[in-house]
């Protein structure tokens, strides 16, 4: 892939989720008054005005597509592309509403999921711009002793339940925001009572340490961040998605990632490693499975972090020794992309 | 990965970095703990006890933080309460965390 011009760098905090709740705002309206299937009909036409007025998007769909299609994506691609993004967000309207009759629900490794909770202490729900998430809370909602908690950035907890909280104030979920100093001893209380705590581990809040993969054959890096949590805590981390499949259905899969339950401390990083690098598999296996899915209309597969100086070197006064290949490297970002309509 | 990426910083500004004469032993202890979790580059006398622990101070993040909290609490025998602003404040610095693990200790 070629390099981009600074305003495509990687972000994460405001761009999708703009989007979303853009989107969300518009389709909630039309849709809880004129229904699912008259609602899909915008659908179209939102698919449409991003096809047509969203080049830093398209752009983005159509470098994805090359590598998950294995070929140039035309133009019915992107629409579909699209098209998908927007069907999952109009169906988190429902769900939410718990219209989970609706749907058509095809779950494997569901008794994964139920072996690893058997202790009746909490786990990592780890998943990715990936298709559906509202699905997981969904499932959460319609099993009273599944307890999700999603850990996310304070800014779109409150977005997101704000809006929640319009359409199903019952629906409102427990959230815990990033970004305070306690946010991680908060996630470990949860874990303490039960709950499964869901994350999407593959972008960074901006000053996360970043890890080496490769995913549809290019490089990329993903956020230590999530993992080293997991770690930390000592819990088991199940990767999730729930993959959109056409009209109602949606496809779950549960796949075991990683245990640090009795992982020694000595060996934590090595554990850490393996697991970024099977998430990373994970990634790359569903995107092929499933390659609408993807929604993460910014450029992921950036060739070189921004800047090598992380937030943790930044007050060093010696320079930064450059990392060797097959390190991790940390990358601080500034600039932002958006996909917003405007 | 290499260790020195999960090595935080020392404040970008070298005078915050100086101890005050007033450090007590017991804070050295807990500053070495500190140091020893997270390996940091600095030395437990370098940690000024009034300096926030995260963020701009002496640069941990919320996980930096989670680990000293797990650490102090196995190193001197107690539980934390799920109170938000109490967890604030008792992580805010040294001195706070110290006075906390006076209050609490039972080993």
């Amino acid at each position: 892939m070629t390099s981009r011009p600074a305003t495509n760098l990687r972000s994460w905090a405001d761009t999708p989720e703009r989007s979303n709740m853009l989107m969300l705002r518009i389709m909630t309206w039309i849709s809880l008054r004129l229904g699912r299937r008259t609602g899909r009909v915008v659908l179209h036409l939102i698919a449409s005005y991003f096809l047509l007025f969203a080049p830093a998007s398209r752009r983005a769909s159509r470098d994805y597509l090359l590598l998950a299609l294995g070929r140039p994506a035309k133009a019915n691609d992107l629409y579909h592309h699209f098209f998908t993004f927007a069907a999952t967000i109009h169906d988190r309207i429902y769900l939410i509403n718990r219209r989970f009759d609706l749907f058509d629900f095809e779950v494997h490794g569901e008794q994964t999921l139920r072996s690893m909770l058997v202790d009746g202490k909490g786990l990592f729900l780890m998943g990715a711009h990936l298709g559906s998430f509202e699905v997981i809370r969904s499932i959460g909602r319609q099993n009273p002793d599944l307890r999700v908690a999603m850990v996310m950035h304070q800014e779109n907890a409150q977005k997101i339940n704000a809006m929640l909280a319009a359409i199903n104030p019952e629906a409102v979920q427990n959230i815990i925001g990033l970004g305070h100093i306690d946010s991680m001893i908060e996630v470990s209380q949860r874990l303490d009572e039960g709950y499964i705590v869901g994350i999407l581990a593959d972008r960074t809040p901006g000053h996360d340490t970043l890890y080496p993969v490769r995913i549809l054959g290019a490089d990329t890096y993903l956020p230590t961040g999530p993992f080293r949590m997991a770690a930390l805590l000592r819990r088991p981390v199940i990767f999730m998605t729930a993959l959109y499949m056409g009209h109602n259905r949606y496809a779950i899969h549960f796949d075991k990632l990683a245990d640090f339950s009795n992982t020694a401390r000595g060996q934590r990083e090595l554990v850490m490693q393996e697991s970024i690098v099977k998430y990373a598999a994970l990634l790359d296996h569903y995107c092929r499975a499933a390659p609408y899915n993807w929604f993460n209309f910014f450029d992921f597969w950036q060739t070189t972090p921004v800047a090598m100086s992380g937030k943790k070197l930044t007050a060093h006064s010696d320079p930064v020794p450059a990392p060797a290949p097959n390190t991790t490297s940390t990358i601080t970002t500034t600039a932002t992309t958006t996909i917003t309509p405007s | 990965m290499t260790q020195i990426n999960l090595i935080p910083a020392i404040a970008s500004n070298p005078a915050t970095a100086v101890t005050p004469a007033t450090a007590t032993a017991m804070q050295l202890e807990v500053a070495l703990l500190i140091v020893e979790c997270l390996n940091l580059e600095v030395t437990a006398d370098q940690i000024a006890p009034d300096a926030p622990l995260y963020g701009e101070g002496l640069g941990l993040d919320s996980i930096d933080i989670l680990e000293v909290a797990l650490v102090v609490s196995k190193r001197y025998g107690f539980q934390l309460k799920t109170d938000s602003a109490d967890n604030k404040h008792i992580f805010s610095s040294l001195q706070s965390l110290t006075d906390f693990i006076v209050a609490q200790r039972t080993r």
